[in-house]
């Protein structure tokens, strides 16, 4: 993963921007909000994920021109008809409706992609340990296993192939489906088995004696409570502003363009901003050595 | 009254028909957000009950153990990436410990190999549907383990992902692509994801029938020996 | 007073005929490094595992067990769990958590410590440890040491003041196992905590030991200083004698002048003692060389590999050629390629660049019928290869006749075991299982990549009969292995594998004979005065050779 400033700030900032992001994201189907959201997420997205992302900001694309293209099949209400299709109107406010929808969609992907990259699970179970300690016990257990549980899948997988069985050998479907079924049975063995050194390894080390407390890795710093104040504060803006509402059919009904958007853009921009500011800052510090 | 269940009434009867009529005050499109709220506030009375129980280290380690094989599953019938495994350990799970644990090791299964993939807009819902798979096997077959038979399972898990499990997760495309609601749309976005949930269920068919009798065996073998409770 | 005390110990597993423990007595003072040794099924683990309540087995018991006078079933839960640290053996399991720094911390965590002190005890932890560097890492990337010592640490974290480890080094390399040694040692010296260990890697912990308790059947049949012991194991001619390190074997079976030397140092001055001039016989008759024969059952050529298009070459023109019916060693350092080699071998890896010949066909000329009587290997982990309910059912997965499974199992005296769960068997009948299972593909290479990990000696031993025995028949036997003492008491052949290559290949005598450094205890403590003894025994016949010489 490539070094970025939002990442390295507080997760509870982090959880606050996605939430307003996509939240907003998925709610306001604005054409000039859903044009800002696209822009912003793609920035950031390619910031975040380097050449690799355009791939993805391709598929977008196609995503998007195919919901466009396809909501007037769907949704026949409007006035303005651009042609009929076996005797069906195809009209102008359903194919705006579907770019709409379509950007929705993409701000959406496009902010999860960016949610994953930068709220990984040790920020999850940070900011959810107090309120589901347990579970997020289970899942920080389940995210060691599950490459431990692969890696031994294939050792199995291999050991039997230099045994000369397993699914590599030509047989018939139930053949391979019994052999997979007996891999896993292994496998489950191997896992049960595991558990109980893994249940011994944590009663062992007082789990469950008591009160149970949860290490924070990450501390707010002053600049993560200005962020979080900020983030908070903008997206109450962004409520209160209003002027996001827009209809589409039968009849285009969208609110003039006002500070709302302004303050959003603000909102949204923030974690590109910060990279940018932390890169100029470097530049400077390093033309001073 | 336990604070779990008190919290759980909560969540059913004041959360959910609040976030449903604070849908309605939203402008714009609340479609998915609702819904997906909604969703999680389903999940929150297994979550609450889970942690108020205060599950010791063996519990929480079997429950594990299972999401992680659920997840990890599909790796041993690499002769075919189509077949989707993970449904399947998840209701063996939920016949072997009960609805509630089946329910749980769906839903962490779910987000935990969101991990390794993406997390989306897709995750709730899918945490809820598999979620929801573990919880009918459970609810059906732990308190009736002679008719845990795999070739009644077999069909039960197919079906069961074809007509509540497929549908669960195509509800999610159903609230973010569609501009009207019109049952002949619906049913239109439900219809194209039949080819999918139909494979889906015939990977959890075929686990069902060739895994669930070693696997239940093995699991009520681990209960005998280490004492573990019904979770 | 003593810091645990065990009185009149005894102990069986429910439904078990025979008592796990027999009235143990035993003291435990504090800040002691006691080492508790046996044969597998000794009772060893059993007793280690009474030291902390919430490890006891269930089953039937008398005696008692105190912590500073305190009855330890009396003793509150937490303060067990942070007084007394419990290390096991598989380093993979015990980790709770996907991260490291969580891992130190999840012990603080469960005691319910606040920030500020699980800030400074990990941060502590992470730097005696030297941890710091991989302290973000995931856990699924660090190597098998590594995960021990993160163990380790996670545990210390909570600051016991009694450590007990069971069989901590047996899943490491021996460059791991040492380091690990090292660190519990300063923990020893430098914290004072209590050390209570039982490990089959006698080599470092013999001489490190205050103390040493012998466990036989389930009872105490030696305790005292490493010496002292080691005299009366001797002298009993017990079964132990043989796992003790070199220089106290070479010691007792040949001269028994002055103190016992215990580490290979004290052994070197101990036969310089002995030998005030040049020794008048200085080396063994080297054996001959291997019969090489018409055709080598393998022979790779020039193999070069590596497992991503653009990563590093892993096999860099790897040359090896194996003689029919040897018992071959490759030796080498963790991470060089021996594994790989063996994959490429039976045609998992492909190689890029040169090419394997297997009795004087091409390995591409096998298709499908190779590991029908061709070659077959023993994995790593010889768990992988049982997929059934019994051991029976899983020999029966060969496809071999009745009479062959059972010829298989006697070979590999698993036939008592026939019935059982594969996952019920201990380390070494897994691994002589797991061989039946190989051997019933008949094949007439058998590959074998690091047997002889978490074996103790006896298994050792009973497992080179085996081999031996096939080596007899025909069947050619190539070993990955880091075990040096293993290859040179039992190999014909032994090669060095050092970056992605075959180095020198020769038979044991000369081969450790001429490594300095990556060689055998007996050797690296007599090569000052004799050129080729490597075994304990060559060391001893040398000894004796002498002296009847000078006489």
């Amino acid at each position: 993963m490539r070094r970025d400033a939002f990442s390295g700030c507080h997760p509870a900032v982090n959880f606050l921007f996605f939430v307003g992001a996509i939240g907003f994201g998925a709610t306001i189907q604005h054409p000039a909000y859903c044009a800002a959201g696209c822009i912003a997420a793609a920035v950031y997205y390619l910031l975040l994920k380097g050449r690799k992302g355009f791939k993805m900001l391709g598929g977008m694309a196609v995503l998007f021109l195919l919901m466009s293209a396809l909501n007037p099949l769907l949704n026949r209400s409007g006035k303005h008809v651009l042609f009929t299709w076996f005797g069906n109107p195809y009209t102008l406010e359903a194919l705006y409706y579907g770019m709409a929808l379509g950007s929705i969609l993409v701000v959406m992907l496009l902010w999860f992609g960016c949610y994953s990259e930068v709220l990984t699970s040790d920020k999850f179970t940070a900011l959810f340990g107090r309120v589901i300690p347990a579970l997020s016990l289970v899942l920080v257990m389940v995210l060691r296993m599950i490459p431990a549980f692969t890696r031994k899948a294939r050792q199995i997988l291999l050991a039997r192939r230099a045994i000369g069985k397993g699914a590599s050998q030509t047989g018939k479907l139930t053949e391979k489906a019994k052999d997979g079924a007996s891999v896993l049975s292994a496998l489950t063995d191997w896992a049960l088995e595991g558990s109980i050194i893994t249940a011994d390894s944590m009663r062992s080390r007082g789990y469950g004696t008591g009160r149970r407390t949860n290490f924070q890795i990450f501390r707010m710093t002053a600049r993560d409570y200005f962020l979080l104040a900020l983030i908070l504060a903008l997206e109450i803006a962004v409520i209160l502003l209003g002027g996001t509402g827009a209809s589409f059919t039968p009849r285009l009904k969208i609110d003039p363009i006002g500070w709302g958007l302004a303050v959003y853009c603000l909102l949204l921009w923030i974690p590109t901003l910060l990279q940018i500011k932390e890169v100029i800052a470097w530049r400077i510090s390093i033309s001073k050595i | 009254m336990r604070k779990s269940t008190l919290f759980s009434l909560l969540a059913i009867f004041v959360l959910i028909p609040l976030t449903l009529f604070l849908g309605t005050q939203v402008k714009g499109r609340w479609y998915y957000l609702i819904s997906t709220l909604v969703i999680v506030e389903l999940m929150l009375p297994f979550f609450f009950r889970f942690e108020a129980r205060r599950p010791q280290a063996r519990e929480l380690v079997i429950l594990t153990v299972m999401a992680a094989l659920a997840a990890v599953s599909r790796v041993v019938f690499a002769f075919s990436p189509y077949l989707k495994t993970i449904t399947g350990i998840i209701m063996i799970t939920g016949i072997a410990f009960g609805p509630e644990a089946g329910f749980l090791t769906g839903a962490v299964a779910a987000f935990a190999s969101n991990f390794f993939f993406s997390q989306g807009p897709w995750t709730p819902w899918q945490m809820f549907a598999y979620g929801f798979g573990g919880f009918l096997a459970g609810l059906i077959f732990h308190n009736h383990r002679s008719w845990a038979k795999p070739w009644i399972l077999a069909p039960f898990g197919f079906f069961t992902i074809l007509l509540l499990v497929g549908p669960l997760l195509d509800s999610c495309t159903v609230f973010t692509v569609l501009s009207k609601f019109t049952a002949k749309n619906v049913l239109a976005v439900y219809a194209a994801g039949i080819g999918y949930n139909a494979t889906h269920g015939i990977g959890a068919a075929l686990t069902l029938l060739f895994v669930s009798r070693p696997l239940l065996q093995k699991l009520d073998r681990l209960q005998t020996k280490y004492g573990i409770l019904e979770l | 007073m003593a810091h645990f005390h065990i009185q009149d110990l005894t102990f069986s597993y429910p439904g078990a005929a025979d008592a796990a423990l027999k009235d143990v007595t035993l003291s435990i003072q504090p800040g002691e490094y006691l080492l508790v040794c046996g044969k597998s099924g000794s009772g060893k683990t059993t007793l280690l595992r009474h030291l902390k309540t919430v490890l006891t087995p269930h089953g039937q018991r008398t005696g008692s067990i105190t912590l500073d006078g305190t009855p330890l079933e009396q003793l509150p839960p937490r303060d067990q769990a942070a007084r007394i640290g419990f290390v096991m053996q598989n380093p993979d399991d015990q980790i709770v958590t996907d991260k490291v720094w969580h891992e130190l911390a999840f012990g603080l965590e469960n005691l319910g410590c606040d920030q500020s002190t699980m800030r400074l005890r990990v941060a502590e932890m992470a730097s005696f440890f030297g941890i710091q560097d991989w302290f973000h890492r995931e856990v699924a990337e660090l190597s098998g040491g590594q995960k021990q010592l993160l163990n380790l640490a996670s545990i210390m974290a909570m600051q016991p003041e009694v450590l007990i480890l069971d069989e901590p080094t047996s899943q490491l390399d021996p460059i791991a196992a040492a380091d690990f040694l090292n660190t519990l040692k300063k923990i020893n010296r430098e914290l004072g905590t209590t050390i209570v260990i039982t490990e089959h890697r006698t080599e470092d912990v013999f001489p490190a030991a205050d103390r040493v308790v012998i466990m036989e059947n389930g009872r105490v049949t030696a305790l005292g200083q490493p010496r002292e012991v080691a005299e009366q194991l001797y002298r009993e001619k017990s079964q132990m004698f043989p796992a003790l390190p070199a220089p106290v074997r070479v010691f007792y079976e040949a001269a028994q002048e002055g103190a016992c030397p215990l580490t290979v140092r004290e052994g070197r001055s101990w036969l310089s003692r002995c030998f005030p001039q040049a020794p008048a016989i200085p080396a063994l008759p080297p054996e001959p060389p291997f019969p090489a024969g018409k055709v080598a059952a393998l022979e790779l050529k020039e193999g070069w590999f590596r497992y991503e298009k653009n990563g590093p070459d892993v096999l860099r023109g790897v040359t090896l050629t194996v003689p029919q019916g040897s018992f071959f060693a490759v030796v080498g350092g963790n991470g060089t390629g021996k594994s790989t080699m063996l994959k490429a071998i039976c045609g998992i890896c492909k190689l890029y660049r040169g090419h394997v010949r297997l009795f004087g066909k091409d390995l591409g000329s096998y298709r499908g019928k190779l590991y029908e009587g061709c070659l077959s290997m023993l994995p790593q982990d010889p768990k992988c290869l049982f997929v059934k309910q019994t051991l029976q059912a899983d020999l029966e997965e060969m496809g071999a006749s009745p009479e062959k499974i059972r010829e298989a199992a006697q070979l590999c005296q698993v036939e008592t075991l026939l019935s059982a769960h594969p996952a019920d068997l201990s380390g070494g009948e897994t691994q002589r299982a797991a061989l039946a299972k190989v051997l019933l593909s008949e094949p007439r290479l058998l590959l074998l990549d690091e047997p002889t990990k978490g074996l103790d000696s006896f298994f050792k031993q009973s497992f080179a009969e085996i081999l031996k025995n096939l080596c007899r028949r025909g069947t050619t036997v190539v070993m990955v292995s880091h075990d040096v003492e293993f290859c040179a008491e039992y190999t014909d052949l032994v090669g060095m594998f050092f970056d992605g290559q075959m180095l020198t290949t020769d038979t044991p005598r000369r081969f450790f004979g001429s490594n300095s450094f990556y060689t055998t205890a007996a050797n690296r403590m007599s090569r000052h005065l004799f050129e080729n003894a490597v075994t304990a025994a060559d060391v001893v016949t040398l000894l004796r050779q002498n002296r009847e010489g000078s006489l």
